[in-house]
């Protein structure tokens, strides 16, 4: 470590030491500043209300709602990964690509 | 089809933004997972928009209806409690994948030179995506979300000389009331999502005008590595992350829809537990941990003072870090990890 980082080390040390030490125990004496608001609470917060459906007869609708978007994005999945495939055969094949060259300089 | 593809050739000349997107090319690397952070990131911001739309139609943004009319959206309207839930995760879902896009960009250093500006704006679109929730998050007017945002809006007030102004100009007056929920609304509807489509257009048209960058230690190889066209090719593939992102957002917004509280009393005391939103915790925490007082200066106003100082510098992390690859580059890595653990211990220390 050379002398000068020593001494902005010592110099930091210096500076934010006290200032801990110091604000740790104003914050602990009676006298010090009044607790901030999220430290005055005195009071419960009521119940929230769930916001979902509850009968047993809609949250099974809800579930059979769940399980057809999945199958439907499954399905789309598929799908989409077919042309994917396909895009990227027809790219290695050269029958399609880039007709620019690629960018050069810093950061490309 | 065949009629209609010349008829709107003619008059959009749609063909050159094929042409540009087929030219465009994605680079193939170990951290490629990395450029579907951006897309997923409109995605959701489009889900946004959507439901945002359909909840303003019944949304009433005044003192004695908003807790009402958002009771109203949940219980009466058909499928209303999905779409407040989809709008609510979807939020969630945005604001953390732009965290996991921006520090993607920070630790593969795709900040560097060019790109400093497209970093500034991206820091930007974290600040604004950042307000929307702070802003949401009053919407519904019930006791917690007056609480946090009492809190939240008191955050400003230490600052020297602007501080009380800034509090003032959130709260529109000296506390919190129905002018803030109307405030808020307004900021909530329309400037916030006019700042962001500004920011996003300038975004975009910075990430085409330097094209995809590719990290710094692929870049060190001095080889160019494998790309893929961007349409169709790498098109396709985001298609598939955003099937997957729509399928996760659906179960977890039928399954978690967030509830809501009892209508907010201006009067009453504040009660416990009040939290903000889950990207605010280490923030939060650092208030609570700070002292009152540090060398006779008002603790809260030190607190907010070095946090913005930390704001700033991030934002201006490309110009400070303008030797990537050197020792001034990997202290500087080093200290962005410190950060992160920071937050998220934090965070984690928040919630227990």
């Amino acid at each position: 470590m050379t002398a000068r980082r020593r001494w902005i080390s010592l110099l930091t040390a210096l500076a934010l030491g006290p200032c801990l030490v110091a604000g740790s125990l104003e914050a602990g004496s009676p006298d010090g500043p009044g607790a901030p608001a999220w430290q005055a609470a005195d009071k419960t917060p009521a119940e929230e209300s769930v916001a979902a459906p509850r009968p047993p007869k809609e949250r099974m609708e809800v579930s059979v709602l769940v399980a057809w978007t999945w199958l439907s994005i499954l399905v789309l999945f598929w799908l989409v990964r077919l042309r994917a495939r396909e895009a990227d055969r027809v790219y290695r094949l050269g029958l399609r690509g880039p007709t620019a060259k690629p960018p050069k300089g810093a950061g490309h | 089809m065949k009629t209609l593809r010349p008829w709107f050739e003619e008059r959009l000349g749609l063909g050159a933004v094929i042409g540009f997107l087929e030219k465009k090319e994605v680079p193939q690397h170990r951290h490629t997972i990395f450029y579907y952070t951006g897309s997923s990131i409109l995605f959701f911001l489009g889900i946004q928009i959507v439901t945002g739309v359909l909840l303003a139609l019944y949304y009433r943004p005044t003192l004695a209806e908003a807790n009402a009319s958002v009771a109203r959206i949940v219980t009466e309207l058909p499928l209303g409690w999905l779409l407040r839930s989809v709008h609510s995760w979807s939020s969630t879902f945005m604001i953390a994948i732009v965290f996991i896009h921006l520090l993607g960009v920070a630790f593969t250093k795709a900040y560097r030179r060019p790109r400093e500006a497209t970093w500034v704006t991206g820091v930007l679109l974290l600040a604004v995506s950042l307000a929307f929730g702070f802003t949401g998050y009053l919407l519904p007017w019930d006791e917690l979300s007056l609480a946090a945002t009492k809190v939240g809006t008191n955050l400003p007030r230490p600052i020297p000389v602007v501080g009380a102004w800034l509090t003032g100009i959130m709260r529109a007056g000296e506390d919190v009331t129905g002018d803030t929920l109307s405030r808020f609304f307004i900021f909530h509807v329309s400037v916030l999502p006019l700042a962001l489509l500004a920011i996003v257009g300038v975004h975009l048209f910075l990430v085409q005008r330097h094209g995809m960058s590719v990290p710094l230690e692929e870049e060190r190889k001095g080889v160019q590595g494998p790309v893929l066209p961007f349409w169709p090719n790498f098109a396709f593939r985001e298609a598939g992350v955003w099937l997957i992102l729509l399928g996760l957002l659906v179960t977890v917004a039928v399954f978690a829809a967030p509830g809501l509280g009892p209508q907010a009393d201006l009067m009453a005391a504040a009660p416990e537990g009040i939290k903000p939103e889950w990207y605010f915790l280490f923030l939060f925490q650092t208030l609570k941990l700070f002292p009152a007082r540090i060398l006779g200066l008002n603790g809260e106003m030190v607190a907010v003072l070095i946090m913005m100082a930390g704001m700033g510098l991030f934002t201006l992390l490309p110009f400070f870090d303008d030797r990537p690859a050197g020792r001034k580059g990997k202290i500087i890595t080093g200290l962005m990890g410190a950060g992160l653990a920071y937050a998220v211990g934090m965070s984690i220390w928040s919630l227990l």
